[in-house]
């Protein structure tokens, strides 16, 4: 078998006629301007505005649940809650969107640019995807409020057991909401990780994303805590 | 997208070097429609990117450095194969489309089975980039990049007896 020498293909490499053909046109390369970016940045962008709009809906949800149950005083201080907290969350989503990097390729090195997406991942939009799963939650509650509504007319007291399956039904929903979102974005994350792994093996960089990872595991469940023992506490002063 | 700028200049450029293009987007993608795909986001990057070019060296070097970037940082959604061929058979022919010289055609088949930042460093080094210019471009130190380079071409070696 004939042995390979690269260097010899350098020149042929230069000399190659066959990728000169022009195989697009002008016109082919004007409308790869009109499609839309593929970039992971792209998909920061796509899922905050998402979330804004879905935030929105559900913020006008609230208010139409505060005119509906005028007379409730609970359940008003508690809907005028979930408001602030829902204004609160959009405020951060629409911060976020201001912060995600710039996809300008040309100035920064390619470890340089992995860097900023990937950090910008795991130090900030990580946050925004739990803020994300909120929406789920204020769904089912203002979706189990209006059922009540149009159904009843009223909300029914509820007893222990009811406020179990509730407080079960709202972790769900945002665990479910954050579990999704995450597995999702990590797929596409890994895939830079592994590139700037390939680059720089056993680097800080890497160590220092691993303990990001933990941090992000650790804000996981402290999110996770607050949030069951928040709704459970508004679940007790609704239904009670 | 808003079309302010004078696109006809950008698009003489692009269309005049596409054979750049074309390189990198075989190396990166093994199938017609992830290429499609590539090709697509690389010219969007590049309209984006356009402004902050000064000429303060070649365009084509720069169109490399947009382009390889690019590639490296275009993430594959959940479902859909990765682009890296897991045998010498699935690699994409782009001889199927183009007049290639037969080594030309081999050596591209195997560079395909480089790893994503080897791939960058091997395309950089056939270009005939320094590897000070290759160093920058990845962001790594020319020790690294002249250590690689022996890694990489002796890889490539081997791929290629195996595919001859």
């Amino acid at each position: 078998m004939k042995a390979i020498d690269i260097e010899s293909l350098k020149s042929a490499w230069k000399n190659e006629q066959g990728f000169e053909n022009k195989t697009l046109s002008q016109s082919d390369i004007e409308k790869f301007l009109r499609k839309k970016s593929r970039d992971i940045t792209q998909l920061f962008k796509k899922g905050l505005g998402f979330d804004v709009v879905l935030k929105s809906i559900m913020g006008a949800s609230l208010i139409g649940i505060i005119l509906l149950f005028s007379d409730n005083l609970a359940l008003v201080i508690s809907m005028i809650v979930l408001l602030g907290l829902n204004l609160w969350a959009i405020w951060f989503q629409v911060n976020m969107y201001r912060r995600i990097p710039q996809t300008d390729m040309s100035t920064p090195a390619i470890r340089s640019s992995l860097e900023k997406r990937i950090q910008f991942y795991h130090q900030h939009y990580i946050k925004s995807l739990y803020i994300g799963a909120l929406s789920n939650v204020l769904v089912f509650v203002s979706g189990s409020l209006y059922y009540f509504y149009f159904k009843y007319g009223e909300i029914r007291p509820l007893d222990l057991v009811d406020i179990v399956v509730f407080g079960t039904a709202i972790i769900i929903a945002f665990v479910f909401g954050a579990v999704i979102q995450i597995a999702q974005h990590n797929f596409q994350v890994k895939q830079l990780e592994s590139c700037l792994q390939e680059i720089d093996e056993d680097s800080i960089t890497v160590l220092t994303l691993k303990e990001q990872r933990n941090k992000k595991l650790r804000l996981f469940f402290i999110a996770l805590l607050a949030l069951v023992c928040g709704l459970l506490l508004l679940a007790y002063f609704v239904f009670r | 997208m808003t079309h302010e700028r004078n696109d006809k200049p950008f698009l003489e450029l692009i269309h005049r070097h596409q054979s750049i293009l074309h390189k990198i987007c075989f190396a990166y993608c093994n199938n017609r429609s992830s290429r499609e795909d590539l090709q697509q986001e690389i010219v969007l990057q590049l309209w984006k990117s356009y402004p902050s070019f000064k000429g303060n060296s070649l365009f084509s070097t720069w169109m490399y450095r947009v382009a390889l970037n690019t590639a490296i940082n275009l993430t594959s959604k959940p479902g859909i194969l990765t682009d890296s061929p897991k045998a010498p058979e699935a690699a994409y022919d782009p001889g199927d489309e183009y007049q290639l010289s037969e080594e030309i055609k081999i050596l591209h088949k195997a560079i395909a089975f480089l790893k994503k930042i080897d791939k960058a460093i091997i395309l950089l080094w056939l270009e005939e980039n320094s590897y000070e210019e290759i160093a920058e471009t990845i962001g790594i130190t020319v020790k690294n990049v002249s250590v690689r380079i022996v890694r990489a071409k002796s890889r490539l070696a081997e791929i290629m007896q195996k595919l001859q």
